[in-house]
């Protein structure tokens, strides 16, 4: 039985049906396009775009629910399961609205009904409809029963409606069904005997009642069912539910950048840097905004939040889409005049919209970009306010100092007392000015050249080296920054002066592969200076010590340490992927046990000191490094090893300042295989 | 207000002492490439001082720097960070000179460029660190001078100085056109900016040669140096480190405060 062909008084069925669909249409697109102006207040995007991101987003990230299925293992609540039930539920259901509501209903197609098509898919729907019930009604749970901390702040009304129609819809529908089933209309349209189960179940509720009185049940479970739909679609663009439209375009469009990169700015043609305004966000970044359904995976990971920094990233992309969503009717307004827009409005983000404190907390350690089921990134924002209020001069003393020392010193170590080559001293190694003719340049970096701590890592790798008989040289004096402080506090002006200087001395020599200790060099080296120019291969030092061993050139001994857990440096592991060799490196220590942390590869949790944290105070919360070291101490490893000349340093002041020195130690992965290999 | 500040262009002071070398016979230092030029630190907060009244009052600051060679992207700072004109002494003649000869020079370039109401130096470059340029430039143009300033401020034809002393500080009022030579306790410089740093791309130095001063070449450089070095060295630093001992920690700082008495250090 068609509803669309029964008359509701005078009122036709049709035209009630396409009636309300016609206004929930209207209101919905009133909405996406208001929304898509505000978005395209935003800049050129570049890089973005291909027909495979088209698929693998759409295909392997979306239908597969593999967005939320990666988290799944690390949450204890199991919620994208719950997730993932709800949106397979969904496809289904936006298929089955096509096809049987608006061609079978809508256009009459009343044939549809009948097929074999219909029978299978009623089934399907079935099962979907049931899954829908249990992922809302645990999600219903989860979030006024349970309530976990990730999701406090999150718009607790917008969920409610939600959840209560995603919940109560599938009821509408099973029952629907069963009025059809009581009815004996359909599916069996063909001579199948065998009903979907659980509306057939329900449509025994209606035997013995009178055929008109089950029709009656029917239009009210119909429209109940089509009203609950439509009363959804509606409140998607105006709710954080906008992220069912707005993720899977943000996968779609995610630009092309190696995932340890920023993006340069064009300095030379640059009317502003970084985000001063919200009108300078690119669209990309505005989708962003869209996407964001305020899960708070992000939050859960940022070393910064848990650590009691005013930091959170969840925070920071609603803050800045509640801007845009405010001054957007004032910018579209002053967009259409060409004027610029009121300053009241379109106020200045840093400092206003997001705090200092909040802006330098970060470490660009990357948990929230990596766990982020909808493709949000956060830490392009945070840079581009850092270099927002870089240009304004507004920076904490430190930082200053440190980008003045890099600017002028070519390094960010104010006050060392050692030269670029007194780790080198009666090591016999040759600069390439010296020698050119190497096969692979040691590319040192700051902390490994000039740091009390960090030259023992230089000296026990460069060591390895020689024993390998690997032909290696170093640039010496003429070695500077790599940059990455600089570009990671917003100063893109002296990363690009000194991209540009060490580019230079590297092709000057005709450099083709380098290896480095510091993952920060690693990823700058890597991916980064491509963006002027500079392509060479890059590999870090865990890589080379790897092949060593396997090529059996490095000769291991006997690793006395008890038991070791590793720590990921953030650059080598999540902006690079890294996860594998050092572990492998360290299985070779005979007489040691691997043990790891419950947070370790791509759950990793920062040292603290990336982001040029490194060179700022530490003043508010516990200190990242000291709950790292926790960690340690909780797995009972009498050793942490790490691959980072930074972890490394923040580890030594942590344990120094907990006093855990009897407990645990801290080494770097060459420090460990040069020691055992010496013995 | 016209201001004038001086700069030195001089080797980074917080370089390792190990990257300095010097040659006993000339009594000279040993050309390094591995530490870079920087602008004296002191002087850096001169030209943040003639800034500041800038910012309150507005006006020109000249930047005039002497030397061979000069780095453009050093000299050129204080263009990034706000100044208006840089003015290079740049010649052979003018370098080797001591604190007279070449304040001789500054003094001669300023007369050339006629207006100004406030000159500033740092207190001593961080070189050399002998502090008399700026007395003797005040000395030669006959007008009042300021040393070791914390804090300056111009009040309608007179200028306010916060002049550090041993133990605080003075407050002296002078007229204008003076001098102040200014000291690392007017606090940090700021930030070149992004568009600071491109405009300074853009703006040339003005290049003075002796004849353009009209200086006299006995009077310049090395030729106008009074004082002659009789040695350079790298003093030795020796030391010795002694661990205190004691039952408690009580004891520990009994003894220490003993031993501190003993070698007359309190």
């Amino acid at each position: 039985m068609l509803m669309t062909r029964n008359y509701f008084g005078f009122i036709p069925g049709y035209a009630l049906f396409w009636g309300v669909f016609v206004i929930a249409l209207l209101l919905f697109a009133y909405r996406i396009r208001q929304l898509l102006q505000y978005m395209f207040l935003g800049q050129k995007e570049t890089g973005y775009n291909s027909w495979g991101k088209w698929i693998t987003t759409t295909f392997a990230y979306v239908f597969s629910q593999l967005c939320q299925l990666k988290n799944f293992r690390f949450k204890k609540d199991r919620a994208p399961l719950g997730h993932a039930l709800m949106a397979w539920g969904f496809f289904v259901f936006v298929l089955f609205y096509f096809f049987f509501f608006i061609l079978a209903e809508g256009f009459g197609l009343a044939g549809l009904e009948k097929t074999n098509f219909f029978y299978y898919f009623a089934w399907v729907m079935d099962f979907m409809a049931v899954l829908i019930i249990i992922g809302a009604g645990w999600g219903l749970i989860r979030r006024f029963i349970i309530r976990p901390a990730r999701l406090k702040g999150g718009q607790t009304i917008e969920a409610l409606i939600i959840l209560l129609s995603v919940f109560t819809h599938p009821f509408a529908f099973l029952f629907n069904q069963a009025t059809v089933i009581a009815m004996g209309e359909a599916p069996a349209g063909l001579g199948h005997t065998l009903l979907p189960p659980f509306s057939s179940w329900l449509s025994h509720l209606f035997t013995g009642s009178a055929l008109t009185v089950i029709q009656n049940w029917h239009i009210a479970f119909f429209w109940t069912d089509w009203l609950t739909v439509l009363l959804v679609l509606v409140y998607i663009p105006y709710s954080r539910y906008l992220h069912v439209i707005a993720s899977i375009f943000n996968g779609i469009f995610e630009p092309r950048l190696p995932k340890g990169a920023l993006k340069p700015i064009d300095l030379e043609h640059a009317e502003f840097l970084g985000i001063p305004t919200i009108d300078k966000l690119t669209w990309k970044q505005n989708l962003d905004l869209y996407a964001c359904v305020v899960c708070g995976n992000c939050q859960e990971q940022c070393p910064a939040y848990i650590t009691g920094k005013p930091l959170n990233p969840k925070k920071v992309i609603q803050d800045l889409k509640q801007q845009l969503l405010k001054a957007g009717p004032e910018l579209v307004k002053a967009k259409a005049k060409g004027e610029p827009a009121p300053q009241n409005i379109n106020v200045t983000l840093a400092g206003k919209v997001i705090l200092e404190d909040e802006i330098w907390a970060c470490t660009t350690c990357g948990a929230c970009d990596t766990t982020c089921p909808v493709w949000v990134k956060h830490i392009d924002k945070i840079v581009d306010l850092r270099r927002n209020l870089v240009e304004q001069s507004i920076l904490p003393e430190t930082a200053k100092a440190t980008l003045q020392s890099i600017e002028r010193r070519g390094h960010p170590w104010r006050g060392t007392t050692l030269n670029r080559t007194d780790w080198a001293k009666g090591m016999n190694i040759k600069t390439l000015a010296e020698d050119p003719k190497v096969d692979i340049l040691y590319w040192v970096g700051c902390t490994e050249a000039l740091d009390e701590r960090g030259i023992k890592i230089a000296q026990s790798f460069a060591k390895l080296m020689q024993q390998a008989g690997v032909n290696f040289g170093i640039l010496g004096t003429e070695e500077s920054c790599c940059g990455d402080p600089a570009r990671r506090l917003g100063d893109e002006m002296t990363y690009q002066a000194q991209a540009q200087k060490n580019i230079e001395v590297l092709k000057g020599y005709n450099v083709k592969k380098i290896v480095t200790g510091c993952p920060h060099c690693y990823n700058t080296i890597k991916n980064e200076y491509p963006q002027f120019e500079g392509n060479f291969e890059v590999i870090h030092h865990t890589e080379l010590i790897g092949d060593l061993l396997k090529q059996g050139k490095i000769k291991i001994g006997k690793g006395d340490y008890g038991s070791i857990t590793f720590h990921d440096p953030c650059y080598l592991g999540r902006h690079n992927d890294i996860y594998r060799q050092p572990r492998e490196i360290l299985k070779e220590l005979t007489c040691t046990k691997m043990v790891e942390m419950e947070k370790n590869r791509k759950r990793a949790f920062c040292c603290g000191g990336g982001g040029g944290r490194l060179w700022l105070e530490e003043r508010i919360g516990q200190r990242i490094s000291e709950n790292r070291i926790d960690q340690v101490i909780k797995t009972k490893a009498q050793l942490v090893a790490t691959a980072c000349p930074y972890c490394l340093q923040m580890f030594e002041d942590a344990i120094k300042t907990k006093q855990a020195q009897d407990t645990v130690k801290v080494k770097d992965i060459a420090e460990l295989i040069a020691e055992s290999s010496a013995k | 207000m016209n201001m004038i500040v001086c700069i030195k262009q001089v080797l980074d002071p917080e370089a390792p002492l190990s990257s300095f070398k010097i040659d006993p016979a000339t009594n000279t230092m040993v050309p390094v490439t591995s530490v870079p030029f920087v602008i004296s630190p002191f002087d850096e907060q001169a030209v943040e001082a003639a800034l500041k009244i800038k910012d309150a009052k507005g006006g020109k600051i000249t930047v005039i720097s002497l030397g061979v060679n000069l780095l453009r992207d050093v000299v050129k700072k204080p263009l990034s960070l706000g100044a208006d004109e840089l003015i290079l002494l740049e010649d052979p003649a003018f370098i080797g000179g001591d604190s007279w000869s070449t304040a001789y020079a500054l003094a001669a370039a300023i007369k050339k460029v006629g207006q100004f109401d406030l000159i500033f130096c740092g207190r001593q470059a961080a070189d050399s660190d002998s502090g008399q340029v700026g007395a003797c430039i005040a000395e030669i143009l006959g007008i009042p001078q300021v040393s070791v300033a914390k804090k300056v401020e111009a009040i309608d034809g007179k200028v306010k100085v916060d002049k550090v002393t041993t133990d605080g500080y003075e407050v002296v009022e002078v007229p204008t056109p003076a001098l102040i030579t200014v000291s690392n306790e007017l606090g940090e410089v700021r930030f070149a900016t992004f568009k600071g740093t491109m405009a300074s791309k853009k703006k040339e130095p003005i290049i003075w040669k002796p004849a353009d001063i009209g200086a006299e070449p006995a009077k310049i450089g090395a030729a106008g140096r009074r004082i002659k070095t009789r040695k350079l060295f790298q003093p030795v630093r020796d030391s010795k480190c002694e661990i205190i001992g004691g039952e408690t920690d009580e004891d520990k700082a009994a003894n220490l405060a003993k031993k501190l008495v003993e070698v007359k250090l309190i």
